[in-house]
């Protein structure tokens, strides 16, 4: 054999031990990855705080009856299941706005109006494995309860934007759509109700062609279903609502145009509307969206590194029915945005500290001093006898016999506390 | 003209009037045989890869390919987050119900309990529930019009172009489970943040296959 590195495997024997499997769609996150999964959900979550949003954790396991009160038969199907001690249901849960919608419910009921409230935590999905889909996943978000204005859902789509830029993911693409416009389009288009349900349901599939099916030989015949049929492509900037507005004469549909356009004005001010496209045809679960809904994408991805949009109709299933707006962020998504793109890095990991047995005190006086001026230190274990040599290896420092600091560190090698401190404030600024 | 997209080919019976189509619109020069040495090829600014046609809709749902080309029977079968845009018209089959010919099954008296091989499971999962109809079936990867013969099942949901695998062993067509032919999917970022190339290939695959339905109807 030339060529092919040759690895050499345990026998099988030891591979074949079933305490070392893992459960398929799980992953362990180790290294520089696990860093910068955690750095994404910090900067995210900074950034929703930084906004006014309160921090709010909720349980990873919730009644199932809670669930359902929430989202549609859809998603319950794909959590993990399993009963109480009672004999009742419970999930893990595959999605947090229910929880915080249940907290909003019971223990906020009181609470002033408007909320602002963040998140982040796993969520886990009951899909089948090796379909390349993840089971668990880090998911971060906020909720603005209160408020039905268009204000509200510019404000949620310019804190996704600015947790996005944050986290150092760049060229970030928001797609603006409305809940109501294609429903409304539909009501418009004179479509018997048998029809109108084929259409909504291949709308709803994302079957463009059983769409078309669906509106062949049907009465509508106007520009309502030519725009349907032309929905994918109804997409871009500010002046395709006065493209589409010159082809509707129907009342709703108008409204939902008109109310695209003042929530452009909202996202232009906050001078975000330079990543905004909008998009007529976005269909989204309908049953729960009630307003203005948002996706965001990364040109490396083939999944939208998170979404949101406007529930109004949630918080009454609790029983304290509120206008509400909200988005999720995926923060594995993210990660694996930031790999395939510029924004990449390998983690910083830690100096490690070597000193002679007689220096060990006054090693553990420069690790605290150190690490308070934030660079991480690991400290030896045990004394080394390694002398004067000047270190080898990137992060690693020791204080030699006479108490004088060697390192070299991010590339750069000195000796002297100050100027490693030094170097790390070229690093930090 | 299709600006670096990554397209999904199935390979097998699809795959010559795959490539015959792209390059009749103008997507790309595609000869098929450029693909018996690699899998991967590329053709002015698109990128083809062949695969398995079941494999078309994993590709293009995580993003590894930007849009593809595979039949409705594979898309009937995998629950795939994709865009389904346009029918591509060539590779037409049905999914049929057939039953051994003298069978109560082909006389149209559904008996009480019955056992269905198929390879499409779903659909027709779907077909049976959508009649009321109680059926097991028996999902088999191959030459499901053994099972009748053998006493594996009473009847079988299988694809059928011409009917002649059906008649050649002693199987008649009982009623029609659905129509697939091919189709273009296109993954739901590519057609958001690529709009402009996936929109463009869309169109003129739409445009070439509805010439050709025109001048068929003309010949």
């Amino acid at each position: 054999m030339q060529g092919g590195a040759c690895l050499d495997f345990a026998p099988m024997s030891a591979l074949q031990s079933p305490a070392r499997g893992r459960a398929g769609g799980f992953a362990d996150w180790i290294g520089a990855a696990a860093q910068r999964r955690r750095a994404v959900a910090e900067a995210f979550v900074d950034t929703f705080v930084a906004w006014g949003y309160d921090y709010l954790a909720t349980p990873l396991v919730e009644p199932l009856e809670t669930v359902a009160a929430g989202v549609g038969g859809g998603l319950q199907t794909q959590l993990f299941r399993f009963m109480d001690a009672d004999g009742s249901l419970l999930a893990l849960v595959g999605e947090r706005t229910v929880s915080v919608a249940r907290v909003v419910a019971t223990q906020l009921q009181d609470a002033p109006l408007p909320l602002r409230l963040c998140y982040a935590g796993p969520v886990l999905f009951n899909r089948p494995p090796l379909g390349g889909r993840r089971r668990e996943a880090m998911q971060a978000g906020c909720e603005l309860i209160g408020h039905g204005g268009l204000s509200a859902d510019a404000e949620c789509i310019s804190v996704a934007a600015a947790a996005l830029q944050r986290a150092g993911i760049d060229g970030v693409q928001i797609d603006v759509g409305h809940a109501d416009f294609v429903p409304s389009l539909l009501d418009s288009a004179a479509l018997d109700p048998a029809a109108r349900e084929r259409v909504a349901v291949a709308l709803r599939d994302r079957d463009l062609v059983a769409v078309e099916e669906a509106l062949s030989g049907t009465e509508a015949g106007d520009a309502e279903r030519e725009l349907l049929l032309t929905f994918p492509t109804l997409r871009g900037g500010r002046d395709i609502l006065d493209t589409a507005g010159a082809r509707i004469r129907a009342e709703r549909p108008r409204r939902v145009l008109a109310e695209l356009a003042e929530l452009w004005e909202l996202l232009d001010h906050d001078g975000i509307s330079g990543s905004v496209h909008l998009d007529l045809g976005a269909v989204r679960d309908w049953d729960y969206y009630t307003g203005p809904t948002f996706e965001l994408f990364s040109a490396d991805l083939g999944f939208p590194l998170g979404s949101g949009g406007r529930y109004d109709r949630l918080l009454a299933a609790f029983g304290a029915a509120a206008p509400a707006t909200g988005f999720v962020l995926h923060v594995d998504r993210c990660c694996d945005a930031l790999l395939r793109g510029a924004g990449a890095q390998p983690g910083a990991g830690a100096l490690r500290l070597g000193y002679p047995a007689e220096r060990a005190r006054e090693a553990a006086a420069l690790a605290a001093r150190l690490r308070l001026a934030g660079i991480a230190v690991a400290l030896d274990l045990e004394p080394s006898a390694a002398g004067g040599d000047r270190p080898v290896a990137d992060g690693a420092a020791h204080l030699d016999g006479g108490g004088a600091l060697l390192w070299r560190w991010r590339g750069r090698d000195g000796s002297g506390i100050e100027s490693l401190l030094a170097a790390r404030n070229e690093a930090a600024g | 003209m299709s600006g670096g997209l990554r397209i999904a080919l199935p390979g097998g019976a699809l795959f010559a009037d795959a490539c015959r189509l792209l390059t009749e619109a103008g997507v790309a020069e595609v000869d098929p045989a450029r693909f018996e040495r690699q899998l991967r090829v590329t053709a002015g600014e698109v990128t083809l890869a062949t695969m398995r046609p079941t494999d078309v809709p994993v590709y293009v749902e995580m993003g590894a390919c930007d849009a593809g080309i595979v039949g409705k029977d594979i898309l009937w079968e995998q629950t795939r987050d994709c865009y389904e845009l346009v029918d591509l018209h060539f590779g037409a089959c049905r999914l049929v119900l057939a039953a051994p010919e003298g069978s109560p099954l082909a006389e149209g008296r559904f008996p009480q309990s019955l056992r269905a091989a198929t390879k499409y499971p779903v659909a027709a999962r779907r077909f049976f529930d959508s009649r009321g109809l109680a059926a097991e079936l028996i999902k088999l990867h191959g030459s499901v019009e053994l099972a009748p013969a053998m006493g594996l099942a009473d009847c079988v949901v299988d694809i059928t172009a011409t009917g002649r695998t059906l008649t050649a062993n002693h199987l008649v067509e009982v009623a029609e489970a659905g129509r697939s032919s091919a189709r273009l999917i296109a993954n739901q970022a590519s057609l958001k943040t690529r709009s402009d190339a996936v929109n463009r290939l869309a169109a003129a695959l739409r445009r070439t296959v509805t010439a050709a339905a025109v001048a068929g109807a003309a010949g």
